[in-house]
């Protein structure tokens, strides 16, 4: 099977993917506890006042046409209502994931930079220092919780140093990429956590391989050697974890938006859990799981690149 | 050599998604407007300051039930009337003078001169009325409660205003000062009102306060310019941008970064540590704001007033204050707030174990028992003052179980009756007690004396008559007695009376929080 026939059955599989997450996510908000009427209508609000709302949001229809209302809807572009803001989900809710998938993205380049430099750095220098040190450091990141940790960073970066704002988003394109950067640093700081000593693993597992002896051997470059032969056979298993970590970024994203003033998805999902706003919470779940399966659905297709023997199937 | 490059497609195609979405977002409304680039200030003075919220409600005056939206609304729609900065009279605003007649039914209210919108059009009695008859009869209008009394709104001419009553209503003209009376051009005010109506509309203003606003959408700053026709004249300020920190920690972060000038709610813990730098200023204002724990009076023994007393005295009150507070909150000696027709007068239950016990042993709680408390999820203060209390009570044989749960399901509980103690705060909306004692102390109906399902039928009498009282010494007296009544019967644990704080950078001059929570801008300024 070709790479073209490859794709096409990953799409259907999505979608069977998709109809579980819209089911999963529709059934848990609503077994949580809590009416979204007396939180918009306040303290004061009769029941009667209640139950005309209720009426109005559709929220006493029948559960199966909620449910079909919401997919059917879906399915043709419409996210429904906002049971807190009163506008269509799809403005509020889009108009925040180009910052949400900015600060994924910058912090997976972030995390490809800083796992290729010390995972290479810890694996040529095993056991000595800068192995232990890079291990114990990432070890750190990996433990601390980050949104304490984002706070660490903003003392040290933004109050001490002044190299980086405290928070928010700013309004011009270098701002952006500005004010991103503190927030993707703390998310690439764990992520690279994971992936470094897995790459730091298998790039000495790779260096007792037979074949790189023999280049050693033509008398062929350290640096060449370890570029050429020795880390693109290691990556393999790192870009696997590094797509699947994707997902853990973007739960990660939800609380760093909180901590950072962020105006992406995370922020906004914080929100409408605490408020019960169902539409919002169902569209942000969805639109994350779609853009977490295109990812590793990259992810898998950059398999063949690296490595040239993969095929699909 | 294919194998080389392979890293770095991906890493491009990861930069070029982050240029091309941070692309889209550019045009997003902050970007300085062709009026102020048409008008060029020698020196262009613009405020920023970070607040914990994000308006929710439509922004319209009498729509609104959050306070982001409430603290905008003032700067934006003014009243006929003002309250007064301590929170405590009333002052004239787009009215300058008002009358009642003999029997207190007929009130008239005559307008300021050449009053304008922001946009330079005239306002009128016909804007007044349209405003007010939306706001109490409004189909959208969440405060129509307050209204009841009046019968009748009419323009009798271009500056002359004529409200009628039903019976004398003693509390008039603080209604008439609350932020859901504000002015709006009459078609505005009656498009609002429309089933169809887009509020995101609403946010393009068009007031007679301070500032007004050219439209907002949720997740930009909100952007205040200042209203060249304000009765009160141009304020200093060119623009005020308000942005949405909701982080505690972070927030005060960007004061101390100086990227914002001024924050609010600067957690208590913090304000010391802010003052002891010299660029920065903190400080908490007296507002009207209760704190205590609601118990459930319908659930025995909390049906025992023996039971609630003992619990009064065994709650140490300064231990919370000095502890939860960090010394920036006062002894609640009374059920309503420091406002107007407080008692300062009453002893409260000041902290005395040994009558607590005493009350207790005479009690229907002599055995001992277990109760609920419910925490709202987020409010450490809450969580706080429930650990410290179950603690004390504990001494009493009360085992208390705190549960903590999300604020939906608080909410959802409260009407069914599902609780027996939750800690709670209120804060006045009006300078008038008559808020407090028809919603969080009158029984019988919806929400329940602020949901302690106490209900008194001569308390509820007696709040019905204060109502009317148009003898403001009659009425201080009938208060007092409202007041003494409810502290004796002890439905809630009384705790403490809170401020509001804020933050600031020192060169920022004037920013204040009256006695109600509102912030006006009208004289805020900065210095070099």
């Amino acid at each position: 099977m070709g790479r073209a026939a490859y794709i096409r059955r990953r799409f259907v599989l999505m979608a069977f993917v998709l109809f579980g997450v819209t089911i999963v996510i529709f059934g848990m908000v609503r077994i949580l506890p809590g009416d979204p009427a007396f939180l918009i209508l306040g303290d004061r609000a009769t029941d009667q006042k209640a139950a005309e709302l209720r009426e109005q949001l559709g929220l006493n229809r029948p559960i199966l046409e909620q449910y079909w209302n919401f997919v059917s809807g879906f399915a043709h572009g419409d996210m429904g209502q906002s049971l807190l803001y009163r506008q269509p989900v799809g403005n509020l809710v889009l108009t925040r994931v180009p910052i949400s998938l900015a600060l994924a993205g910058y912090a997976m380049g972030l995390a490809a930079v800083i796992t290729l430099t010390f995972g290479i750095i810890a694996a040529i220098n095993k056991g000595r220092w800068p192995d232990q040190l890079i291990r114990i450091g990432f070890l750190f990141a990996l433990t601390t919780p980050n949104f304490w940790f984002g706070i660490l960073l903003i003392l040290l970066f933004g109050l001490t140093l002044h190299w980086f704002p405290v928070a928010g988003f700013g309004e011009t394109l270098p701002q952006h990429i500005w004010y991103l950067f503190l927030p993707a640093l703390t998310l690439a700081l764990q992520l690279s956590a994971v992936l470094i000593r897995n790459l730091r693993g298998q790039i000495i597992l790779t260096l007792r391989s037979d074949y790189v002896r023999t280049a050693h051997a033509k008398g062929l470059s350290e640096r060449l050697v370890l570029m050429r032969h020795v880390l693109r056979n290691a990556l393999l298993s790192t870009v696997t974890i590094f797509g699947l970590q994707f997902g853990f970024l973007v739960g990660g994203a939800i609380v760093i938006e909180t901590v950072f003033a962020l105006p992406g998805t995370g922020q906004l999902l914080i929100q409408s859990i605490t408020a019960r706003d169902y539409p919002v919470v169902q569209a942000i779940t969805v639109v994350s799981a779609v853009l977490v399966i295109v990812v590793n659905l990259v992810v898998d297709l950059s398999y063949s690149f690296l490595d040239p023997r993969v095929t699909y199937e | 050599m294919f194998a080389r490059k392979t890293g770095w497609p991906v890493l491009w195609v990861v930069i070029a998604a982050l240029l091309v979405s941070a692309c889209t977002q550019t045009p997003t409304g902050t970007g300085s407007s062709p009026t102020q680039a048409a008008n060029p200030s020698p020196a262009s003075k613009v405020l920023r300051m970070a607040r914990n919220a994000e308006p929710f409600s439509p922004f319209v005056p009498w729509q609104i039930d959050d306070n982001p939206a409430l603290f905008i609304s003032v700067n934006v729609y003014d009243t006929l009337l003002r309250t007064t900065k301590d929170g405590t009279g009333v002052e004239p605003g787009l009215a300058t003078k008002w009358t009642p007649s003999a029997d207190g039914l007929t009130w008239t209210f005559t307008l300021r001169d050449g009053l304008k919108f922001s946009d330079g059009s005239a306002m009128t009695s016909s804007d007044v009325k349209a405003s007010l008859d939306m706001a109490r009869g409004g189909d959208k209008s969440g405060w129509k409660d307050s209204y009841v009394a009046i019968k009748d709104i009419t323009a009798t001419d271009p500056k002359t205003v004529t409200i009628t009553l039903k019976q004398p209503y003693a509390p008039l003209l603080s209604v008439l000062a609350m932020f859901s009376s504000a002015i709006l051009p009459a078609d505005m005010a009656k498009a609002t009102d429309t089933k169809d109506y887009d509020n995101s509309l609403a946010w393009k203003t068009k007031g007679t306060g301070a500032y007004y606003s050219e439209g907002w959408k949720k997740g930009d700053p909100i952007i205040l310019k200042r209203n060249p026709n304000y009765w009160k004249g141009t304020p200093a300020l060119d623009e005020v941008r308000i942005e949405y920190i909701p982080d505690d920690n972070t927030r005060v972060l960007k004061l101390q970064g100086g990227e914002t000038d001024v924050v609010d709610f600067v957690p208590f813990s913090q304000i010391a540590a802010l003052n002891t730098q010299q660029s920065l200023k903190a400080q908490t204002f007296p507002i009207q704001q209760s704190e205590f724990i609601i118990l459930n009076t319908s659930k025995p023994p909390l049906n025992d007033v023996k039971v609630r007393q003992a619990l009064n005295y065994a709650t140490d009150k300064d231990a919370i204050i000095k502890n939860v507070h960090f010394g920036q909150a006062t002894f609640m000696n009374s059920p309503i707030p420091q406002g107007t027709y407080w008692d300062k007068s009453l002893a409260g239950y000041p902290y005395d174990i040994e009558k607590a016990k005493a009350l207790m042993a005479q009690s229907s709680g002599s055995k001992g028992f277990t109760m609920d408390m419910q925490v709202r999820a987020g409010r450490t203060d809450f969580a706080n003052i429930a650990v410290i209390v179950k603690e004390a009570w504990a001494k009493l044989g009360v085992t208390v179980n705190i549960q903590t749960l999300d604020t939906a399901v608080v909410r959802t509980n409260y009407r069914a009756g599902d609780y027996m103690s939750t800690p709670s705060a209120w804060t006045n909306d009006m300078n008038d007690p008559t808020e407090i004692v028809n919603y969080a102390m009158r029984g019988g109906a919806s929400p329940f004396a602020y949901w302690t399902r106490y209900n008194n039928p001569d308390l509820n009498s007696k709040i019905d008559k204060a109502d009317l009282e148009q003898d403001t010494t009659k009425r201080q007296a009938a208060y007092s007695e409202i007041q003494k009544i409810y502290l004796d019967a002890a439905p809630l644990v009384f705790i403490a009376y809170l401020g509001a704080s804020a933050g600031w950078r020192s060169n920022v001059d004037g920013f204040f929080i009256d006695g109600l929570s509102y912030y006006r801008f009208e004289n805020v300024k900065i210095n070099k």
